[in-house]
């Protein structure tokens, strides 16, 4: 329960005030600035001067100088004192009557109009700490007149006292507090509120004023503290309402005063101290004949009967690190921040974050983590601070120190764990979290490098899924610290990332072969060599591709040669072009390969020397595979294809070349077929195809194929070349017949494109017109076909012309005479018919003479000729 | 616990009153902290502030003592809410009620609303021995009635129907039934000049409770909140037209305020 909030220091000791006479004793007192007045019973007023005396070891004390004493004169005790400052007045009540007195001289002040200023039948008096009036050389009062049920306000000036207000009270009051226009009163029976400018008034609470003494005590704008029955100390506001909960006083409490956050209490053994924060008891100091407790301006004065003493307040980080220090974290945030206007704005600041790194750490050391790590962040804690609990994490190069003071009171984390694994576990647990968050803020700001080694570290150690993230995204882990530790838990991937995000890929790609070769273990990505593969496609270092492309050709030329394929088109063409590529790759005839089927196939580079490498690659592997007799047929079957694919459809490699390399090979015979195709040497190739191969369909499809792209009339000569393959020559014994059924075939199927009336020729007489029949019928449909279509062409034609002509006499609207006595232009001979024929210009001529002149006319043959054709 | 919320300023407050070991701390304190532990007597009164929505709630807590009766008035000024608190085993405490705390409530808002609650039903209704929702109580529930400290027989007294069996402290016998606590509410509404018809229906605003297993707390509670919720409203709204400017709500500026500059 217990803070040391308070510390009791004499101020004035009993010889300086009464020396050995028993019978003075202190009735009340007024410190306004160093000014300490104190009043005695015998009518004294001791005027002193209050020194605060800071020691060396930081305890304050005071050293009280008397300045002057002064006899009132009235033989009655002084029973109170309130100084004016501004008027450097005290207010006097003794013996029933208020008086000023000068502040320095304590000398009665005559009137202005003669006299001393006086008011007299006086019970108690009180200043208003927060008047209306806002005049500040004129202080305002209320007095509690010992006529019956009254109060009286009075402005005090200089040297005069003015009566301005007085009101009426349902009973008699005995004590009161003044604020604004809001006097509060104790009654004999109950405490009250009253408006002395409206006259409204609010019943608080009932109290026995006859039983106990009551407590009315201003405390802020417009609320006091009031003694309440059962010894309560309670809260009212001038609205009759409590906003704050009672504290709990004991039964004999003669005064109260507040040093926020504190509530001080005196009772004839104790001064009790409660916090308005939680109104919990704080502190209980012992103090004998208590007699007077006061506030003046914040500092807590108390007298005995024969001494006064001022209540020191520790400074609040004092008390709240000693709250800390016995682990009360939630008492000291609350006086923390119930104190808040109390402290200076930017000291409250450091010290509200200091309290909450400290809270942080009590909490983290008993594993709360959400609480710790809520006040690490509102604490805006150093991050480091936590990381170097945990040993080995902060970087050796570092530069951090605690915080001196500590922050906690752990050495490290095993020694807040105490051995235990699963404690030790959740801490860094509970750290990896937290450098996450924190990570990308700009609380890491200035130690960016130790956060993200510390997290690395702890990823490395946890073997948890972020290490890759962390290193694969933009970081500051430190190189030094960081090898090392991925070195020792076999963090080999994460280590290669390391190095080339630290731009070095030579040492990133010596760790991941080692990795692939087996001479080290990590199994982070089973797929490395993929990984690796992909890597040197994207790395610009042209030197390291160089100098890993072997290894990786070695391991796997498949996937190896993509360093090269999947490379991105860049601007190091010089330096990576497909000539030194090729080259390269010369003696490794798979990757070779695979590197001209990406040029040739998917780049589509029209280059002669590539086309001809690939066909002579796709041959050579043929050959290979043609020359082992153990090998299956399926690769081959395979291999043939995509050879034949390629030379049918490329067109850049060297026909002659490859010819000549598969000229003597006897099982190569369609591809030769297809080369000749190439050479547009069809007979060749058909030869080929009918003679020694006997594949009608190839034959046929060779047709097909050669004559794509071609006008109808190049198809049409090749399958009548196809034709003659199958019909011409000698027939031979047996196979004859087959030959035979194949030009059936081929007419049958492909009747459109042959010129039926040839094919007719040459037909031998013998063939049934069943066998034909199919082509036959369909090469009379297309012969009627094209007869009907040319008359069709013929009809529109001339109907298009009759319409020309139609139009063109309308054009013209000119008519044309033909008389008898008219003569033709052409043969000057006159008409005898109506037909003539217009010559352009509208000149009538023969119609014979215009045929005439046709014939005669250099484009005569055309003429003719194309009247043939149609 | 206390925190940051202490220094916030209420929007509205609600009260707890009734005799006293009627277990009025124990039910704010199930409400608050969801548990259920030994308290001592009040004293004088204590307050807690609620965060419910984005509105401030302040919950006080009074003492039932006797002694501390007169400050009742002061704590019910400018209340939107009252929860009138008996002990389901004790007649005296809901005939109490009626007799000393009722005209407490004269300060009140015009307008506030009274709830009637009758606590430590656990000892009487089984199905308040099982809290109604999964917090665990369990070694709430293993002694019910044993280890209960409630000295029962300093509050049983011979008012009718008047139970000598309270005073073996073996199982206290149901005192209170629903019905008399509607009825007293009934009688409040009378009391207040309010009309039966236009005020809350005495069926949803008589309650029985038990602190001990948290049966119907939060219900308590968090009904009584939304109820509350238009005085909140109207509150803020008087606030936004009266030309007042809020000094309160800047803070920082020292206590002392004053219209006028010199």
């Amino acid at each position: 329960m217990s803070v040391k909030a308070f510390e009791l220091v004499p101020a004035v000791e009993r010889d300086l005030l009464m020396g050995d006479k028993a019978r003075i004793n202190i009735e009340c007192i007024e410190c306004c600035g160093k000014h300490l007045y104190v009043g005695t019973n015998d009518c004294f007023i001791h005027h002193f001067l209050l020194d605060e005396v800071a020691s060396p070891m930081g305890k304050l004390s005071y050293s009280a100088q008397k300045l002057l004493n002064k006899y009132l004169g009235l033989k009655k005790p002084v029973a109170e004192l309130r100084a004016a400052s501004a008027l450097e007045r005290l207010i006097v009540l003794c013996d029933g009557m208020v008086f000023l007195v000068d502040m320095v001289t304590l000398e009665s002040v005559p009137s202005a109009a003669g006299g001393g200023v006086k008011i007299r039948g006086v019970i108690a008096f009180c200043v208003n700490e927060n008047p209306v009036n806002g005049d500040p050389f004129c202080v305002e009062m209320a007095i509690l007149s010992s006529k019956r049920r009254t109060v009286q306000i009075y402005m005090v000036h200089k040297d005069r006292v003015q009566l301005v207000k007085e009101v009426s009270t349902p009973e008699q009051p005995c004590a009161l507090s003044l604020d604004g226009y809001f006097l509060c009163l104790a009654l004999t029976t109950q405490y009250m509120i009253l408006n002395y400018n409206t006259g409204a008034s609010q019943d608080l609470f009932p109290y026995n004023s006859e039983e106990r003494r009551p407590i009315v005590k201003r405390i802020s704008r417009e609320e006091f503290l009031l003694a309440a029955p059962g010894g309560l100390g309670m809260f009212a506001n001038a609205e009759g309402v409590s906003q704050r909960a009672p504290v709990s006083w004991s039964e004999s409490v003669i005064a109260a005063a507040v040093s926020f956050p504190y509530v001080v209490a005196l009772d004839e053994n104790f001064i009790t101290i409660h916090s308005m924060l939680d109104q919990q008891l704080k502190q209980t100091l012992s103090f004998r004949d208590g007699h007077i407790l006061q506030d003046f301006e914040g500092k807590v004065i108390l007298a005995s009967t024969k001494a006064v003493y001022v209540l020191v307040p520790l400074p609040l980080e004092r008390q709240i690190q000693d709250l800390l220090a016995s682990h009360r974290v939630e008492e000291a945030l609350m006086l923390m921040e119930g104190a808040q206007r109390n402290i200076p704005k930017d000291k409250f600041q450091v010290l509200h974050r200091r309290i909450l790194q400290r809270a942080g750490f009590i909490q983290f050391g008993k594993l709360q983590f959400q609480e710790a790590k809520d006040h690490f962040r509102k604490g805006e804690l150093d991050v480091r601070e936590l990381i170097s609990l945990y040993p080995l994490l902060l970087p050796a190069s570092s530069s951090f120190t605690r915080f001196h003071p500590p922050l906690h009171e752990f050495a490290d984390l095993n020694h807040l764990a105490q051995g235990d694994q699963e404690k030790v576990l959740q801490c860094k647990r509970f750290l990896i979290s937290y450098l996450k968050e924190v990570r990308s803020t700009e609380v890491v700001n200035g130690c960016r490098e130790d956060v993200d080694t510390a997290l690395l570290k702890l990823y490395a150690e946890q073997d948890h899924d972020s290490l890759l993230d962390l290193l694969a995204s933009e970081n500051a882990c430190v190189l030094a610290d960081s090898v090392p530790c991925l070195e020792k838990y076999h963090k080999y991937f994460a280590l290669g990332l390391l190095y080339h995000y630290n731009g070095q890929d030579s040492a990133a790609l010596q760790v991941w072969t080692r990795v692939v070769n087996g001479d080290l273990q990590d199994s982070t990505r089973s797929d490395l060599f993929d990984y690796i593969v992909d890597f040197l496609c994207c790395c610009s270092n042209l030197d390291l591709v160089w100098k890993y492309a072997d290894w990786a050709l070695q391991k796997d030329s498949t996937k190896g040669v993509h360093i090269f394929i999947r490379r991105p088109l860049s601007t190091d063409q010089s330096e990576l072009n497909p000539d030194k590529v090729i080259t390269y790759l010369g003696k490794n005839k798979q990757a070779l390969l695979l590197y001209l089927e990406h040029l040739v196939l998917e780049k589509k580079i029209q280059k002669e020397k590539f086309h001809t490498h690939l066909a002579v690659l796709y041959l050579e592997r043929v050959l290979s595979l043609l020359s082992d007799s153990s090998a299956d047929a399926e690769p081959l079957t395979k291999a043939r294809e995509r050879l034949q694919a390629f030379l049918r459809e490329s067109n850049l490699y060297r026909v002659q070349f490859l010819l000549g390399k598969i000229e003597d090979c006897e099982q190569l015979l369609l591809e030769r077929a297809t080369l000749h195709g190439k050479l547009e040497e069809h007979d060749k190739a058909l030869h080929i195809l009918v003679h020694k191969l006997r594949d009608f369909p190839s034959a046929e499809a060779f047709c097909v194929w050669a004559s794509s792209g071609r006008d109808p009339a190049y198809r049409q000569r090749l399958f009548h070349l196809l034709l003659e393959e199958y019909l011409g020559g000698e027939p031979r014994v047996g196979g004859g017949g087959e030959l035979e059924m194949a030009a059936v075939d081929v007419l049958n199927r492909h009747g459109e494109v042959f010129d039926a009336v040839r094919v007719l020729r040459v037909l031998p007489e013998s063939w049934s017109l069943q066998l034909l029949r199919p082509f036959l019928n369909r090469a009379i449909r297309a012969s009627m076909h094209a007869r009907h279509t040319s008359q069709i062409a013929v009809g529109l034609a001339h109907s298009e012309n009759v319409q020309l002509l139609h139009d063109r006499l309308k054009e013209r609207k000119k008519p044309i005479f033909v008389s008898e006595k008219k003569g033709c232009h052409l043969c000057h001979n006159t008409f005898k018919e109506p037909d003539v024929v217009c010559l352009p210009g509208g000149v009538p001529v023969h119609t014979h003479c215009v045929a005439q002149r046709i014939k005669d006319s250099p484009t005569k043959r055309h003429l003719t000729n194309s009247s043939n054709h149609t | 616990m206390p925190d940051v919320s202490k220094m916030k300023k209420p929007d509205v407050k609600v009260v707890l009153l009734g005799d006293m070991h009627v277990g009025k701390t124990s039910l704010l304190h199930r409400y608050t902290e969801r548990k259920f532990k030994d308290t001592t007597s009040t004293v004088g009164g204590a307050f807690f502030l609620k965060q419910w929505g984005p509105y401030n709630i302040s919950i006080w807590d009074t003492a039932g003592r006797e002694q501390f009766h007169g400050l009742g008035s002061m704590y019910c000024r400018g209340a939107a809410a009252v929860i009138l608190t008996y002990d389901v085993t004790n007649w005296q405490s809901l005939s109490e009620l009626e007799e000393r705390f009722l005209s407490l409530t004269d300060t009140a808002n015009h307008d506030c609303i009274y709830a009637i609650v009758g606590n430590k039903a656990d000892l009487t209704d089984p199905k308040a021995q099982l809290s109604p929702n999964s917090d665990s109580f369990s070694e709430d529930q293993t002694d019910i009635v044993e280890d209960r400290t409630e000295p029962q027989v300093l509050s049983a007294c011979p008012t009718p129907p008047a139970s000598p069996t309270s005073l073996s402290g073996v199982v206290p016998r149901k005192q209170v039934s629903r019905e008399d606590a509607m009825a007293l509410y009934g009688r409040i509404l009378r009391y207040k000049g309010l009309d039966e018809k236009s005020s809350l229906p005495a069926d949803k605003m008589c309650f029985e409770t038990s602190a001990k297993t948290g049966y119907n707390v939060d219900a308590l509670f968090e009904t009584l909140f939304d109820l509350v919720l238009p005085s909140i409203l109207r509150k803020r709204h008087e606030n936004h037209e009266s030309p007042t400017v809020d000094l309160e709500d800047c803070r920082g500026s020292g206590k002392r305020v004053r219209s006028s500059c010199c």
